[in-house]
């Protein structure tokens, strides 16, 4: 055993050092002193059924840096990182943490260790405070006159308020998850793991549910643990966050590792192509627009949401064909609302909305999909799909009901299995059966092509693109936003509604600004630049 | 035995896969030579895996059907089940009775086997008849609770709606002199079309005011188990049996009077009523838009309504076509396998129809046996108890341990993954060690 672990330990630095010149020396460095390393994985192997999810994968991290870990869907960054939370167990290959062989069949075992995760979607539970969040599991237990058990919920205040402040994560203690916005979910996640005493913190994909300055904020934090000497474990996509704050990023690419680099050394570009295993174009090629008819005009749009609050207020904007409108602005400002009102799913207040010179305002969703208006809605697990469905009935879902994919009232299974199949070929949607394919067990982004496909092929005038590249990795970036200006190309009309100030920037004809339910700004794109766009965003700028 | 397939070319990898494993032995597993090509055996060739050393460990075998994809669906309540003839057997042995005597006599009380003696007119052919009489409307029953689980909600009020389709049924055709090709259809539109009412009521309650199908249906069951309690007590109560008076025969769904020999059978007609039903809610939910609609909802409301379906005429539908079975059922039951209603009594084969339809996996082909397997209980009780000399209630506890282990299927089908992994990553260290032993 003793020789062949010296064996592999060779390897390991070989590896290392055959991803990247400049790393030669650190790696020797490395050899003589082992335990500088916090973490260290060594040739982890994880096989699921029908792939393999980690291919012999080597990296070692170490303490006190932001490591990230970047890939695209599916390249096997998350499952690398369960193994060390204690998620799964790695086929071969061993973990160590701080020089130690570690085996961790459970996530307690990895907390015991100080490891703690973030997840993608939040663990927490809504109707309990942020404090009884943060100690769940491990309750204080405090017995009144050395009787009755009670939890120490002051003290837990107390301590998650003096934690918040040392690490610059405000947060009150006492309001409940409900009540709370995403970001400041997260940081009770955060708080959770440093309430746990977490030394490695393991985030994965942070940035998929903020906005741009929360985004910023985040990033803060993170230097900001980083300072007080924690190690971050970073998984993301982003090639900006990880160019912004991480010193070493390994790349993955389909399980396997394919470069540990140090980010300073690195262009985005190199690492794109990295990722991707191919040259990728981190902008789009635009063609000059030709705009025709109008085909949506919206006016004097007021929406109001549940609590009589006008959540849209007296929005009038039109779109002609070939001409891609982009709504700027920060997450909750109403441009979901705007979105669903015109496509049916939210009934104005006030307002007229006209497609192609006719009324649609009370139209209901069916008649105005058929008059001619696609939407990629915002949250595609909620809406977009039925993940309990086979994915050719959701590519269906918007046509079943009529010829030829029923007749009087009874399906046509074969239409819907060649449709399914035309569109997973145009559309490269991968699936494990095909049309048969349980869409819940499809990736987010492949679920995200098929709603993506199926809007596109109802042929609509109007195409209303929600987030349309929200959690999604490059290469389906590329093509996504590819398409979306193929659309615009063939002279549709599309309504893109994005946080992603870049994604604005880079798809937008004319760009509209909105802040607290109003179009503050409307302008054609090239006469903004994004530092203005950014101003009427925050409403400093009317 | 298709999925087996991938399984025979793994060896090809040389890796300690997983998937070689799942069928068991490894190189270097221990075991008898002979047991494992009796097990290949057994496989009927669909293994073949005698030739390749590659048969299944026992437990291996098991643990795949019930966590496969394809099998589980069937394996998982067929493990219920046997998991419930043993719970059952258990208790049977605790109070000091033979558990093969009592399921043999649980048989023959539902004409599945044939009893050392008969009284008069009757024998195993009645016995059966009998059995499909009270497993028409469970049947019905069971498809009502699917059709509205598939739809997204729990209709509990099945009992009420049979009560409700029943007594109307009784008052309006078969306290009348009607004859018996007008009297029977016109009883299975009347419960049909009750039974439609109260469900498309529970519906509109939830789609218009938000009130859960759980809750009113519950309140519908006593408000019709008293109502109608009241008017049977007052207006047709029997002063001897204290039950309402009973249907003319011309009303009833059955065929009597046809003597065979000397059998005088009771022919029912509501398993008639049951069977196509099986078939046309099938039918409905897989073949045609309002089932793709109702499918739908019943999995996301959100996504249904962002396609352009409208969520609240399925929800009513749904509740309305579920009520529409439970209204046949009523009616085969009041008016088929009962000739009377007992005032203030719900029929506990409402509750029944929910295990069956949790043991049936949703499927309304499935539920045909599901229903059968609890029907022999609840049916067969009646003999076992007067032969055995165990209460009849043990059918209603046999009932609960079968939906109890039922409700667990999903458990049962994590422990059978888990158990998988484990003995895949024992099979991969025993082969890895085994490489290491020949390296």
């Amino acid at each position: 055993m003793g020789a062949s672990g010296d064996e592999r330990g060779d390897e390991y630095t070989g590896n290392e050092r055959a991803g990247n010149e400049s790393t030669n020396n650190e790696s020797t460095n490395n050899k003589r002193a082992d335990n500088e390393y916090i973490v260290e994985m060594r040739h982890i192997t994880k096989r699921f059924p029908g792939i393999v999810a980690n291919d012999d994968i080597s990296v070692g991290i170490k303490k006190g840096e932001i490591f990230a870990f970047l890939g695209e869907n599916g390249a096997g960054k998350s499952t690398l990182m369960s193994m060390l939370f204690g998620m799964y167990e790695p086929d071969e290959g061993d973990i160590l943490v701080r020089g130690k062989k570690v085996v961790l069949p459970s996530s307690n075992a990895a907390a015991a260790l100080n490891i703690g995760m973030v997840h993608q979607h939040f663990k927490l539970v809504p109707n309990y405070t942020i404090g009884e969040n943060i100690i769940l599991g491990i309750e204080p237990i405090k017995r009144a006159w050395g009787l009755l058990p009670y939890v120490a919920m002051r003290e837990v205040n107390e301590r998650v308020r003096s934690l918040s402040k040392s690490y610059g994560l405000e947060v009150d203690p006492t309001l409940r998850i409900e009540q709370v916005n995403v970001s400041t979910q997260q940081r009770v996640e955060i708080l959770k793991m440093l309430y746990r005493e977490a030394e490695i913190l393991i985030f994965d994909e942070p940035t998929a549910v903020l906005t741009p300055q929360e985004i910023e904020f985040l990033l803060d934090i993170m230097r900001e643990l980083r300072n007080k000497g924690k190690t971050i474990i970073l998984i993301t996509h982003k090639l900006e966050e990880i160019k912004q704050i991480a010193d070493r990023c390994a790349i993955l690419r389909r399980g396997k590792l394919v470069q540990v680099l140090r980010v300073a050394d690195a262009s985005t570009q190199e690492m794109a192509n990295l990722m991707v295993g191919r040259e990728v174009s981190l902008t789009r090629e635009k063609s000059p627009a030709h705009f025709r008819e109008t085909i949506l005009a919206v006016e004097g749009l007021t929406v109001r949401n549940e609590d009589k609050f006008e959540v849209v207020r007296d929005v009038s904007f039109s779109i002609r064909g070939g001409e891609i409108f982009a709504i700027a602005g920060v997450s909750g400002n109403g441009q979901i609302e705007l979105a669903d009102a015109v496509a049916g799913l939210a009934k104005p207040y006030q307002g007229k909305i006209s497609l192609l010179g006719k009324d649609i305002t009370g139209d209901n969703i069916r008649h105005r999909t058929e008059a001619g208006i696609a939407y990629i809605p915002e949250d595609r697990q909620k809406y977009g799909v039925v993940l309990d469905f086979s994915l050719a009935d959701n590519l269906a879902i918007k046509n079943y009901y009529r010829p030829p994919f029923s007749e009087n009232g009874v399906l046509r299974q074969d239409t819907f299995r060649q449709f399914a199949e035309r569109l997973i070929t145009r559309y490269d949607i991968r699936s494990g059966q095909g049309g048969k394919t349980v869409t819940r067990s499809m990736s987010g982004g492949n679920q995200q092509k098929a709603i993506i496909a199926r809007e596109i092929s109802l042929d609509s005038q109007l195409l209303i693109f929600v987030q349309p590249t929200r959690g999604l990795d490059i290469g389906a970036i590329e093509n996504i936003q590819n398409q979306i200006l193929a659309e615009r190309d063939k002279g549709k009309a599309v309504l893109l509604i994005s946080l992603e100030l870049d994604e604005v920037m880079n798809l937008a004809d004319t760009i509209g600004v909105i802040f607290s339910g109003r179009l503050l700004k409307i302008s054609p794109a090239d006469a903004l630049t994004t530092h203005e766009v950014g101003e009427y965003m925050m409403g400093v700028k009317a | 035995m298709s999925q087996k397939a991938p399984d025979r070319d793994t060896p090809g990898r040389g890796t300690p896969d997983r998937d070689t494993s799942k069928t068991g032995g490894g190189p270097g597993r221990e075991r008898a030579p002979a047991g494992r090509a009796g097990r290949a055996g057994q496989s009927g060739g669909g293994g073949g895996g005698g030739a390749r050393r590659q048969s299944p460990a026992p437990g291996g075998r098991l643990l795949r059907l019930l966590d496969d994809d394809r099998t589980s669906p069937i394996a998982l309540p067929l493990f219920s089940v046997f998991l419930t003839l043993i719970a059952a057997s258990l208790l049977l042995l605790a109070l000091g009775r033979s558990p093969l005597t009592a399921m043999a006599a649980f048989l023959r009380g539902s004409g599945f086997m044939i009893k050392p003696s008969y009284a008069s007119g009757q024998n195993i052919i009645t016995d059966l008849l009998s059995f499909l009489g009270i497993l028409a409307p469970m049947l019905l029953a069971a498809l009502g609770v699917i059709v509205s689980m598939k739809a997204g909600m729990f209709n509990i009020g099945i009992a009420g709606q049979m009560l409700a389709s029943g007594f109307i049924a009784t008052v309006l055709v078969g306290y009348s002199d009607l004859g018996s090709f007008i009297a029977k259809p016109l009883v299975i539109l009347i419960g049909a079309a009750v039974g439609a009412a109260m469900g498309a009521l529970v519906g509109f309650l939830k789609y218009r005011f938000n009130i859960h199908e759980v809750v009113s249906t519950i309140m519908f069951n006593y408000i019709t188990s008293y109502i109608t309690g009241f008017y049977i007590n007052t207006y047709y109560r029997d002063i001897i049996t204290r039950s309402a008076r009973v249907c003319s025969t011309a009303s009833r769904l059955t065929i009597t009077g046809i003597a065979a020999g000397s059998l005088r059978p009771t022919i029912p007609l509501g398993i008639l009523i049951a069977l196509a039903g099986v078939f046309i809610v099938r039918f409905l939910l897989d073949r045609t838009t309002v089932g793709f609609e109702l499918k739908a909802v019943g999995l996301n409301r959100d996504a249904a309504q962002y396609a352009g379906i409208r969520v609240g005429r399925s929800i009513v539908l749904g509740m309305l076509i579920s009520g529409l079975l439970a209204g046949l059922a009523g009616v085969t039951y009041y008016l088929g396998y009962y000739n009377s209603i007992v005032p203030k009594e719900l029929a506990s084969l409402g509750y029944d129809a929910i295990a069956v339809s949790l043991l049936g996996n949703s499927s309304p082909v499935a539920s045909i046996f599901a229903s059968g397997l609890i029907t022999i209980f609840q049916k067969g009780s009646i003999y076992m108890s007067s032969t055995v000399g165990v209460p009849k209630e043990i059918a209603s506890v046999i009932t609960g341990i079968l939906l109890l282990f039922s409700a667990c299927g999903t458990y049962i089908r994590y422990q059978a993954r888990r158990r998988r992994e484990k003995l895949a990553e024992e099979e991969a260290k025993l082969a890895a060690a085994s490489e290491r032993g020949n390296a």
